[in-house]
């Protein structure tokens, strides 16, 4: 048996289409899943950062994931909220809570300098001889997110300004 | 002749490749459910988790109930997994944060699958828990441990709104009495 030319020819066209369709696939597939992985750990982030609810409705091609605020992410808003009304340039994003949309959310409270502006101004409206060194941009987010008082310095000057009661006697 | 021999291999390689693929999916079905829901947990990144259950519906159904984010691990998530001839696959997972913090008991209702479920965080001495609906109804629900202890109840008539729960230790004491409500709309 004696394959012409014209075969021959054919044969290795139809292979490399073959080997062609078969790469953009793969590649296709291959970023559809890093794209899928990279959702799903945004999502992660967020569920924990906020402690919200999280319906996981598909996990793949695409995600689905729906998102509900839970008591303890009212809590968190709280303390956001009051921060807000005092200090009204340390931004509260109505707008973005009521869609649900937790990543804009976060990018809101992500910005460092509003964070740093507002903690300076606290400690320079409390009334209270406070020790030790000034809180930094984290401070907020430590204590908004997880009621946490970093540097301690930071609880009396959250309760001088009202925003704490004050720690019940023992 | 040299061509006859290289469309036989061209073809050989071919046929190799579908069937070692199609072999690498049969071997899925007889997987181990454990490894599965490990690798669940690594694509949802829902990391450091802990299996309190595995609840078996009927051969090819599973709920899995664990609670995950360290330290605290308040993230309480329940997940459903569907065997098919690719063997154990994702249906859908269900994450609810309860801090347990100085609660004797929490609890939240959810739908997963075709399910009703109530479950949550007890405190560790509980031994056994009964509950006692408005209506007369009695249950006494699942208990599982891990980094927490947790209850669960997999409904299999009407849920209820309110419940009156009742805690036992080991020694059949009586520890604590506590009335919980449900969100039977959660999540809308």
């Amino acid at each position: 048996m004696n394959l012409s030319l014209k075969y021959k020819v054919l044969m290795i066209f139809m292979l490399l289409v073959f080997i062609g369709v078969f790469l953009y696939y793969y590649g296709a597939k291959v970023r559809q899943e890093e794209a899928d992985a990279e959702a799903l750990r945004d999502y992660s982030y967020i569920v924990r950062e906020y402690a919200l609810d999280a319906v996981y409705k598909s996990k793949e091609n695409p995600v689905e994931v729906e998102l509900y605020p839970s008591a303890y992410t009212e809590a968190i808003l709280e303390r956001w909220k009051a921060i807000s009304d005092r200090y009204p340039e340390f931004e509260y994003p109505e707008a973005a809570i009521e869609e649900g949309d937790w990543f804009k959310v976060n990018r809101v409270i992500k910005d460092a300098e509003m964070l740093k502006d507002t903690v300076d101004k606290m400690y320079e409206d409390a009334t209270v001889e406070f020790e030790g060194l000034k809180g930094s941009f984290t401070t907020l987010l430590d204590y908004i997110f997880y009621q946490k008082y970093e540097p301690s310095n930071i609880e009396d000057i959250l309760i001088d300004l009202g925003f704490e009661s004050p720690r019940e006697e023992e | 002749m040299k061509k006859r021999i290289t469309v036989i291999i061209v073809t050989v390689i071919a046929l190799l490749t579908i069937v070692s693929y199609l072999i690498s999916e049969r071997l899925n079905a007889y997987q181990d459910i454990e490894e599965v829901i490990e690798q669940e947990f690594r694509t949802l990144r829902q990391y450091v988790e802990d299996v309190y259950a595995i609840e078996f519906l009927d051969d090819d159904r599973a709920l899995v109930f664990y609670s995950w984010d360290f330290p605290a691990f308040y993230n309480f998530g329940v997940m459903e997994l569907e065997k098919t001839w690719r063997g154990w696959q994702f249906v859908e997972a269900i994450s609810n944060r309860m801090e347990r913090k100085r609660a004797w008991l929490k609890g939240t209702y959810a739908e997963i699958g075709d399910h009703a479920i109530l479950r949550g965080p007890t405190w560790a001495s509980v031994d056994k828990i009964e509950i006692i609906t408005a209506d007369g109804r009695e249950y006494i629900p699942e208990l599982g441990r891990a980094e927490w202890q947790m209850w669960y109840l997999i409904l299999e008539d009407e849920p209820f709104e309110e419940a009156t729960f009742i805690l036992y230790d080991s020694d059949g004491e009586v520890l604590k009495e506590e009335v919980l409500e449900f969100d039977l709309n959660w999540p809308e």
